[in-house]
């Protein structure tokens, strides 16, 4: 099928490889299929694109490779939504953000998928240890200011 | 909005299927039980948007991170610090979809 992109233009993908967020993304209810595109093989950044809107994409990248120690917290709720009983099967991710000269991730909501069947959610941990703006790179004066 | 006093142990039911209940009240803080079945989300509210927030502004982000020169460079520094997994890689690979240029 194809998926309409602004950034990325027409883009071919395979229809079994959707990744559908039943609940949306928090602020983002309405839209609940995605593609995982990777920029490259080697790239620790991807983009999540809506299928719906060709507008909407986010940066996202897998937090335990930033943060060894990162572990999220998942409801039973959550658990059931996502068809799972070992958290330690599905695959994570936050979403990136550029924020005050900085590359910041969100690993206080970050993405729980379940590989199996595809389905994702975004989960609010109510604990703040980790917050929604964890810096990952610090980016030098030109880029801080270019982004400002 | 619509207003409702309720003592310990009682409840209001959302619809049908949502029921909140007073748990405890202590001083200024009252503890709250929520049944509600799981496509329903609940969140504490000053968390919820705290990362709303952030959805909305991660989705203005134009290009890759909308970084050139230095930017990319720092990435690329930073990048190479990290201790992923082979596996880790092999699985979001399984879930991507496809590759694009950004």
């Amino acid at each position: 099928m194809k998926v309409n992109t602004t950034r990325f233009g027409e883009v071919e993908v395979d229809p079994g490889r959707l990744l559908v967020f039943p609940q949306g993304l928090l602020g983002f209810a309405r839209f609940r299929t995605f593609v995982l595109l990777q920029p490259d093989d080697r790239g620790v950044f991807y983009w999540l694109q809506s299928v719906e809107d060709p507008e909407l994409a986010f940066v996202v990248t897998e937090p335990t490779s930033w943060c060894p120690d990162y572990r999220v917290t998942i409801r039973a709720s959550e658990m059931a939504l996502l068809e799972m009983e070992d958290p330690s099967a599905a695959t994570y991710f936050t979403i990136v953000n550029q924020r005050e000269g900085a590359i910041t991730a969100n690993l206080q909501g970050p993405l729980v998928i379940n590989p199996q069947t595809r389905t994702g959610v975004q989960v609010v941990m109510s604990d703040r240890q980790w917050g929604t703006r964890h810096e990952l790179v610090r980016l030098p004066g030109a880029a801080a200011a270019m982004s400002a | 909005m619509l207003v409702l006093s309720r003592h310990t142990d009682e409840a209001i039911m959302i619809g049908e299927d949502v029921e909140i209940v007073v748990v405890d009240i202590r001083g200024d803080k009252v503890r709250l039980g929520v049944n509600a079945p799981p496509r329903i989300a609940v969140h504490r509210k000053e968390i919820f948007e705290a990362i709303r927030e952030e959805n909305a502004h991660a989705a203005t982000l134009r290009s890759a991170l909308g970084i050139s020169g230095g930017g990319g460079h720092a990435l690329n520094a930073a990048s190479g610090r990290l201790r992923a997994g082979a596996g880790t890689f092999a699985t979001i690979r399984s879930i991507a979809a496809g590759r694009v240029s950004a």
